[in-house]
C-alpha cells in the first residue's frame, strides 16, 4: 500500500529538518565570537587626569595607535582610570591606556586551526551532514510507506538521523566549553606562567587563528591582553538543531505533535539524568585527582589529567577497609536480626487471625516514625546501661529495631500475595507451622524476601546519625562516619573523602538497582525510605 | 485468612514476640527514658537528679535560638516536601511513558535514594565551594559566568542549598511512589477518555490525580516525617552555623545535648519533637488503615 499523503508529510518534515540545519549554519556564519586584543599598553602611575604626565602618556598611546594604523590595522585607544591612595596618603590615579583591536570570528574561522574546538566543530558539522544523508537514504524509495510498515533498513537509517542530531546538540555546549577553556582559562595560565609546557606551540596556534600568523614574535604581548566574548546567541544553536531533531523524529514516527512531545520528553529526561548524575560525576573525578588538582580553581578538564590510583591505596592505609568491614558487620547483622524477628511476625500477620492485630501493626509502624535523634538521649542512656556504648553490637541492634517496621510491612505484603494452599497441604502432610513456613512459604516468597533484605541492608549501611552518637573510637567507625575523618578544620582531603565515598556508594547503588522493580510494587503499601 | 487448622490461642503472640521485644527495648524504652528525663533535673555533666516539673520545658522555650530553629524547621519541611512532591510527580508522569532508555533513566534516578546522606551532602559541599568548587568551575568553563560566584555568601543562601540537597535526595522516593500508583491504573480508562475527547489536562485531573492520590498521600506524609527527622544534610553542610541560624530542630537537639551540654532542655525539646511526630504519625496511620480497608 502506498499513501501519497504520507509522502507529502515526509517531504515537509525533511524540509523542516533542512530548515533547522540552514538556520544553524546561518547562526554559525554570524560573527558571534569577538576577541579584543590589546596590542599596546601604556601605564601611568601617580598622575591626575589631565596633568602633564597624563597628557604625555596619552600622546604616546596615540602615537602607537597611529603606527598600527599605518600598518593597516584597525585599532582603538581605550583608557582606564584607577584611583588609589599612594604611600604618602595622597589620592592619585593609575591610568592605563590600551590600544586594542577587535577581531570578530564566526564558527567557520575555527576550522582547521588546530584548536581543540576545531575538532569538535568538524564533528558537529559532520554530524549535521550525516543526519541529512541518513534521513534522505531512510526516505529513499520508502517515503510513501506507512510508518508501521517500514523495512528494517529504512527504520535503522531514520533512527541514525535522530541519533546524529542528538549528538550534534550535545556537541554545542562542548564546543563552547572548549573555546572558553582555551581562550580564557588556559591562556591565563600561560600568561601567568603557571604552566609552560607546550607554550610556543599554543601561541603559534593562537597566532594562526587570530592573525593568520602575522604577529610572529610579538604574539606573547598581544595574547596577554586578550579577552574573549561570545554572544549569547551561541546558545541558540541548540534550539535550531532541535528543530531539525523534531523533523527527524517526525520522519521516523509520522506525526509532528507527538514528535514534539517526544522531543520535549527526551530533553526533560536528559536534563533530569544529567542533574542527578552530576554529584556522582564530581565524586568520581575528584576521587582520582591529586590533592592539588582537587583544590584547583582552574580545573580545565572534564576528567583528571592523571588518574591517581594511589588515592585508593592511600585510603587503605588510613583505615578505610576497617570502616567498610565494620559497616558490613553492622549492616549484615542488622539485616539478619531484622529478618529473624520480622519473618515470624509478618507470617503471623499474614496467615493468622488474632486479637490485637491492628494494635500490633500500629505499634510497629509508630516505631518507624521516630528519628533516632529525637530519641538520642534515651538511646545513649539505654546503651550505657547495657554496656553497649561504642560497640558495633549496639549499632547493629538499633539498626535492626529501627528497620523492623518496613521489614515486616514488605514481608507481610509478599506473604499475603501468595496463596496459603500449599502451606495447608504441607501441614496436612505432617509439617508443623514452622516447617510450612521454612520449607514452603519462604522459598516461594524469595523475591520479596530478598527485596526486604537488601532494603534493610542498604538502610543500615547508609546510616550515619546513630553511628556518630554511639561510636567514639576510630576503629569502630562504620564507613559513613569514617569518611568524615578526612575533613578537619584546617584542611579537607577531598580526594580521599570521595575515594572512600565511592567505595561505600557503588555496591549499594548496584544492589538498589536490582531491587528497584520489586520495590516499586511494594512501596506505597508500606512505608519505605532510607 | 486463617488456615483453618487448630492453633492454640497464644500461638500468634509467640510469633510476634521477637519483633515486639526488639522494638520495645530499642525504640519504646528510649522514648520512655526521654519522657522521664524531660521532667528531671540534669546537671551539665549529665547526672540525673530529681523531679523538677516543667522547668526543662520552660528553659527550652526560652532558649534564644528556639524561635529561629522552629521557623527553620517549618521552612525546611515545607519547602523540601512541597517542591520534591511536585518535581517527583512530574518526573513520575514522564517516566510512566514508554520511551527508549526508560530503564536506564529509572536506574539513574535510584542513585540519590541509594546513597548515604552524608556522602551526598559532602559532595554538594564540594560542588558549591567558592574557591575551587565544581559548580563555579563548570559555569566558568562554559562561559556562562565571568567571575566565580560565592555560593555560600550568607547563611540564608546556605540554608537554601541545604533545602536543595534535601529536595535532591527526596525526589526519587516520591517518583517511585507515584510511579507504583501510576502503573496500577488501567490503561483502558485513558483509552475511553480519549474516545470521549478528553485532553491531556482533563485526563490528568479526572483520572490520574484521583487514582494516584493514595500513593501521593502516603509519600507526602512519610516525607514530612522523614524530612523532619533528617539530620545528616544540615549537620554536614553547616552544623547549624552561624549561631544555630541554619539549624533545624533535629540538629539543634544534637548540638544542645552533645556540644552545649544542655541535656535538660534538649530532652524537653525531644518530647516536643516527639509530639509533633505523633500527630504526623497519626495522620499517616489513618491514611494507611483506610487504604487497608479498601483492599
Amino acid at each position: 500500500m502506498r499513501y501519497p499523503e504520507v509522502a507529502r508529510r515526509n517531504r515537509r518534515m525533511m524540509l523542516l529538518l533542512i530548515l533547522g540545519l540552514i538556520l544553524s549554519l546561518i547562526l554559525m556564519s554570524l560573527p558571534l565570537y569577538t576577541f579584543d586584543a590589546d596590542v599596546y599598553t601604556k601605564k601611568s602611575a601617580n598622575t591626575f587626569v589631565g596633568d602633564e604626565k597624563y597628557v604625555a602618556a596619552r600622546a604616546e598611546a596615540e602615537q602607537a595607535a597611529e603606527d598600527y594604523r599605518a600598518q593597516g590595522f584597525d585599532v582603538e585607544v581605550h583608557e582606564n582610570v584607577l584611583e588609589r591612595v599612594n604611600s604618602k596618603g595622597k589620592t592619585t590615579s593609575l591610568v592605563t591606556f590600551t590600544v586594542s583591536q577587535r577581531y570578530s570570528k564566526n564558527f567557520f574561522s575555527f576550522i582547521g586551526k588546530g584548536l581543540p574546538s576545531s575538532t569538535v566543530l568538524l564533528c558537529l558539522l559532520g554530524l549535521m551532514c550525516l543526519s541529512v544523508l541518513f534521513a534522505i537514504f531512510g526516505l529513499l524509495g520508502t517515503e510513501d510507506v506507512l510508518h508501521c510498515y517500514l523495512s528494517q533498513k529504512s527504520r535503522v537509517l531514520r533512527n541514525l538521523a535522530i541519533a546524529a542530531l542528538i549528538l550534534a546538540i550535545i556537541l554545542v555546549p562542548v564546543f563552547i566549553l572548549m573555546n572558553n577553556v582555551t581562550f580564557s582559562r588556559q591562556l591565563s595560565l600561560y600568561n601567568a606562567g603557571l604552566i609552560t609546557e607546550g607554550k610556543e606551540a599554543f601561541f603559534a596556534r593562537m597566532d594562526r587563528f587570530l592573525f593568520d600568523g602575522q604577529m610572529g614574535e610579538s604574539i606573547g604581548d598581544v595574547l596577554s591582553g586578550l579577552t574573549i566574548n561570545h554572544s549569547g546567541l551561541v546558545w541558540l544553536l541548540i534550539p535550531t538543531l532541535f528543530i531539525s531533531l523534531i523533523g527527524a523524529i517526525s520522519i521516523r514516527k509520522g506525526e509532528i505533535e507527538s514528535s514534539l512531545l517526544r522531543g520535549a520528553l527526551y530533553l526533560f529526561v536528559i536534563i533530569v539524568c544529567v542533574v542527578t548524575l552530576y554529584p556522582y560525576y564530581v565524586m568520581l573525578i575528584t576521587a582520582f585527582r591529586s590533592n592539588a588538582e582537587s583544590l584547583d580553581m582552574y580545573f580545565l578538564h572534564m576528567f583528571p589529567t592523571k588518574w591517581i590510583w594511589s588515592n585508593l591505596t592511600d585510603i587503605v592505609n588510613r583505615g578505610v577497609p576497617r570502616f567498610l568491614l565494620n559497616s558490613l558487620f553492622v549492616a549484615g547483622g542488622a539485616t539478619a536480626l531484622a529478618m529473624l524477628c520480622g519473618i515470624p511476625a509478618a507470617y503471623a500477620l499474614a496467615r493468622m487471625t488474632f486479637k490485637g492485630k491492628k494494635i500490633f501493626l500500629g505499634y510497629v509502624i509508630m516505631s518507624q516514625m521516630f528519628s533516632p535523634v529525637v530519641l538520642l538521649i534515651g538511646i545513649s542512656q539505654l546503651m550505657t546501661t547495657f554496656h553497649l556504648n561504642n560497640t558495633l553490637w549496639g549499632l547493629m541492634l538499633i539498626n535492626a529495631a529501627f528497620n523492623q517496621a518496613f521489614a515486616i510491612w514488605l514481608l507481610r505484603g509478599t506473604f499475603v500475595s501468595i496463596s496459603s494452599e500449599m502451606e495447608q497441604a504441607a501441614m496436612i502432610d505432617g509439617c508443623g507451622t514452622v516447617g510450612a513456613l521454612t520449607k514452603v512459604l519462604i522459598p516461594m516468597a524469595a523475591p520479596g524476601i530478598v527485596t526486604a533484605l537488601i532494603f534493610v541492608f542498604i538502610n543500615a549501611w547508609n546510616e550515619y546519625t546513630i553511628a556518630t552518637i554511639l561510636i567514639s573510637t576510630a576503629q569502630n567507625r562504620p564507613i559513613t562516619v569514617g569518611i568524615t575523618q578526612f575533613s578537619s578544620f584546617n584542611m579537607i582531603e577531598w580526594q580521599y573523602m570521595f575515594a572512600a565515598s565511592l567505595l561505600a556508594t557503588i555496591p549499594v547503588v548496584i544492589l538498589f538497582m536490582t531491587i528497584e522493580r520489586h520495590l516499586t510494587a511494594g512501596l506505597t503499601s508500606g512505608g519505605v525510605k532510607g | 485468612m486463617s488456615t483453618g487448622l487448630n492453633r492454640t490461642k497464644w500461638e500468634p503472640y509467640l510469633w510476634l514476640l521477637p519483633s515486639t521485644l526488639l522494638v520495645t527495648v530499642f525504640v519504646i524504652f528510649p522514648i520512655l527514658i526521654v519522657f522521664k528525663l524531660s521532667f528531671s533535673e540534669i546537671s551539665q555533666a549529665g547526672v540525673v537528679g530529681g523531679f523538677i516539673g516543667f522547668n526543662n520545658y520552660k528553659e527550652a522555650l526560652n532558649l534564644p535560638s528556639f524561635k529561629t530553629v522552629m521557623l527553620n524547621t517549618l521552612w525546611w519541611v515545607l519547602s523540601v516536601v512541597i517542591i520534591s512532591t511536585i518535581l517527583g510527580f512530574i518526573i513520575a508522569l514522564v517516566l510512566n511513558q514508554k520511551f527508549h532508555g526508560r530503564k536506564i533513566a529509572r536506574s539513574i534516578l535510584v542513585f540519590p535514594w541509594a546513597t548515604s546522606l552524608v556522602i551526598q551532602a559532602s559532595v554538594w559541599n564540594y560542588i558549591i565551594k567558592y574557591e575551587y568548587g565544581s559548580l563555579n568551575n563548570v559555569l566558568l568553563n562554559l562561559g556562562i559566568i565571568k567571575q566565580a560566584i560565592n555560593w555560600r555568601s550568607s547563611y540564608q543562601v546556605e540554608f537554601i542549598w541545604e533545602c536543595w540537597v534535601g529536595i535532591f535526595v527526596t525526589v526519587p522516593f516520591v517518583t517511585f511512589c507515584v510511579l507504583s500508583g501510576l502503573q496500577s491504573i488501567d490503561v483502558s480508562l485513558y483509552e475511553a477518555a480519549t474516545m470521549d475527547g478528553a485532553g491531556f489536562w482533563s485526563k490528568l485531573r479526572h483520572i490520574t490525580l484521583p487514582l494516584v492520590k493514595p500513593s501521593l498521600t502516603v509519600s507526602t506524609v512519610l516525607n514530612i516525617i522523614y524530612v523532619f527527622n533528617s539530620f545528616p544534610i544540615v549537620y554536614t553542610m553547616t552544623k547549624g552555623a552561624p549561631a544555630h541560624k541554619t539549624d533545624t530542630m533535629i540538629t539543634y537537639l544534637y548540638m544542645l545535648s552533645f556540644y552545649e551540654r544542655k541535656k535538660g532542655p534538649a530532652t524537653a525539646l525531644s518530647v516536643i519533637g516527639f509530639l509533633i511526630l505523633c500527630i504526623c504519625a497519626g495522620i499517616y496511620m489513618m491514611s494507611v488503615m483506610r487504604k487497608e480497608e479498601q483492599l
